[in-house]
């Protein structure tokens, strides 16, 4: 993508739905848009995508060849890094020992190799916490601390570092502009790199909900509790929208599910997915957990307008989703979403 | 140069050209920031910023599109008497988090981080906190602020953001909110202080790791007189200048809990 991850030609554009149908469906699952505003973005901020590539790879532990893992990903999707100044979002919502909350930082470490290997200019790696203001105590004591100084990477602590008000280019919440770190911004290339988990209150939580760990806490809170008020999923599109993830990395290895995203159960799938289109990997990954990506509603409609959510316009590599489906105990509340999975046995 | 004259000095790097203070060193000056690093070094030049940057209904904070941060009950702790601190006051005496925990309509509400959402712990604490010190004949208020700490302690005692209970798993206490959380309750509400400050003496050092923690612990440890207080204290002053990229408020707790900040923010 060569630097530049305002570029919106990755993404496949449906043009084969209708705003109306479109709205109906949204607001069927709970997602009420705006009744004079069927098409709440800027289409020239978000235009018609190209294909967008998805690779699903098999890493059984975190101690195999993660970077050859994240490598074999970008080459499959046809990424380009070379000479951008790349920044990892991984996900680090707060410590509990023991648990699968976060994504591990040994496959932070492996992009960042990996990352850097491709010819990025530089790798860093940020992130604001959502529960816990101390960031340096989740990042000491996940380990990712230890990771970074082994692969002398840059930590941006996000709740932190220089921010400043960017106006949104879609309109799901009424917030306008968002404060972003001058991190994301500036950076050509931001990899969201979520764990894959349940989420008791949006469903699942991947590479989209991850973006809301790039709003400083010092504006938004702790928790960034203004954007349940704007609605959770309308934050989700708003914030993706803003964030504009250029290079999705999932870490599936050990995931979660039931009650996430804190207490839940570590389940173990043994999966990366990699994919230059955020919305299709988080389609594509909760295929694989059982869900019909259809019954995300912030999914679904990102699936409009942000990146391409219909898994049949979505090119595989890699692992068949189908063949790696791993059911997942839904998250409270969302006792039906396994029930009508895309594949979902 | 003693040790808390270190942590001055590398607080100090976050003023900025027009007497604030940013989040980080070469940051652009922001209330919060200013407000903690004002107590911090009892800065005249970082009290002048913030009366400048009162917002009109008397509130600071940071306005991000449709959502404003509220950092007024701290700014109060900040300014010296006079009519921006009256019309400070006057606003975190009128406002409050939305129904937190005692169901829609209910009290208790607390203080929230961004004007119109849920109360949450820091904030709450900040906002008892400034009453007491500040006006503390708003008993209504400052009963309240109480309450929604009561209802957001965590089983056992002590604080983490907010969250006692998740669907049915009890959530545990983190020590930074629990250290500024008993700067509010201390001298008024014993019950509560004892079994946070039990739980900040048997914990803080177990996320040491984190300065932001350890600094706010030493702050609350040695308003409560607690016998780890020097312990603390001597870890904030060796960590100071060998931790990397520490932001203002961690450095503004560091200096508090060493200097004579702490007495602006000590109610009991």
């Amino acid at each position: 993508m060569n630097a530049d991850r305002h570029r919106i030609s990755r993404r496949t554009f449906v043009r084969g739905v209708g705003a109306a149908a479109a709205v109906g469906a949204a607001t069927a699952v709970g997602l009420k848009l705006r009744g004079s505003e069927p098409q709440p973005w800027d289409p020239a901020a978000f235009p018609p995508p190209d294909e967008s590539h998805v690779a699903v790879l098999r890493a059984s532990s975190y101690d195999g060849d993660l970077v050859g893992v994240v490598l074999d990903g970008l080459r499959a999707i046809g990424a380009d890094v070379a000479g951008a100044r790349v920044l990892l979002k991984p996900n680090l919502v707060e410590y509990d020992r023991g648990s699968a909350i976060n994504t591990d930082p040994r496959l932070v470490h492996a992009a960042v190799t990996a990352m850097r290997s491709m010819g990025a200019a530089s790798v860093a790696v940020g992130e604001a916490p959502g529960h816990r203001r101390d960031t340096r105590f989740v990042v000491e004591a996940s380990g990712l601390a230890d990771t970074l100084q082994d692969a002398k990477a840059e930590f941006v602590d996000l709740n932190i570092s220089p921010a400043a008000p960017v106006p949104l280019h879609s309109r799901y919440t009424a917030m306008g502009a968002l404060w972003l770190p001058t991190a994301i911004t500036e950076a050509d290339v931001v990899v969201s790199m979520p764990k894959m988990k349940t989420h008791h209150w949006a469903g699942i939580t991947l590479s989209l909900k991850n973006c809301f760990g790039c709003l400083p806490g010092r504006v938004y809170g702790w928790p960034k509790n203004a954007l349940h008020w704007q609605g959770i999923e309308r934050s989700i599109l708003d914030i993706a929208g803003a964030v504009r993830p250029s290079l999705a990395i999932v870490d599936g290895i050990v995931a979660m599910e039931g009650n996430g995203p804190i207490d839940g159960t570590p389940k173990d799938v043994g999966l990366v997915i990699i994919g230059d289109d955020p919305v299709a990997v988080d389609a594509t990954t909760s295929h694989i957990m059982g869900f019909d990506p259809d019954e995300i509603t912030y999914l679904k409609e990102a699936g409009r307008f942000l990146g391409t959510s219909d898994l049949s316009r979505i090119q595989v590599r890699g692992e068949d989703p189908d063949a790696v489906v791993t059911p997942f105990a839904p998250a409270p509340g969302f006792d039906g979403l396994g029930a009508t999975a895309v594949g979902g046995q | 140069m003693v040790a808390s004259e270190i942590v001055d000095a590398l607080l100090a790097r976050s003023r900025a050209g027009d007497g604030g203070f940013g989040s980080v060193p070469d940051a652009e000056s922001e209330p919060e920031s200013t407000a903690l690093a004002a107590i911090a070094l009892a800065d005249d030049n970082a009290v002048d910023w913030l009366l400048r940057a009162q917002r009109a209904d008397g509130s600071f904070g940071i306005d991000a599109g449709g959502v404003a941060s509220d950092d007024t009950a701290l700014t109060c702790l900040a300014l010296p008497d006079g009519p921006a601190l009256e019309h400070a006051l006057d606003h975190v005496e009128s406002t409050s988090g939305a129904n937190a925990v005692g169901g829609p309509g209910a009290p208790p509400y607390g203080w929230s981080w961004t004007i119109g959402a849920h109360g949450w712990t820091e904030p709450t604490a900040w906002g008892v906190l400034a009453l007491r010190q500040r006006r503390p004949t708003a008993t209504s208020r400052i009963d309240d602020g109480l309450a929604a700490l009561r209802a957001r302690a965590c089983v056992g005692g002590g604080w983490n953001y907010g969250t006692p209970e998740s669907f049915d798993v009890e959530q545990p206490p983190f020590v930074q909110t629990t250290a500024i959380a008993l700067l509010a309750t201390m001298g008024i509400d014993d019950p509560l202080t004892a079994s946070g400050h039990r739980m900040l003496h048997d914990r803080w050092r177990d996320e040491d790791a984190g300065f932001l923690s350890l600094a706010t612990a030493a702050a609350a440890l040695r308003v409560l007189a607690d016998p780890d207080a020097d312990e603390a204290a001597a870890l904030v002053e060796q960590r100071a200048s060998a931790t990397p990229e520490l932001g203002t408020i961690a450095l503004a707790w560091a200096s508090i809990a060493l200097g004579e900040g702490l007495r602006a923010l000590d109610a009991s």
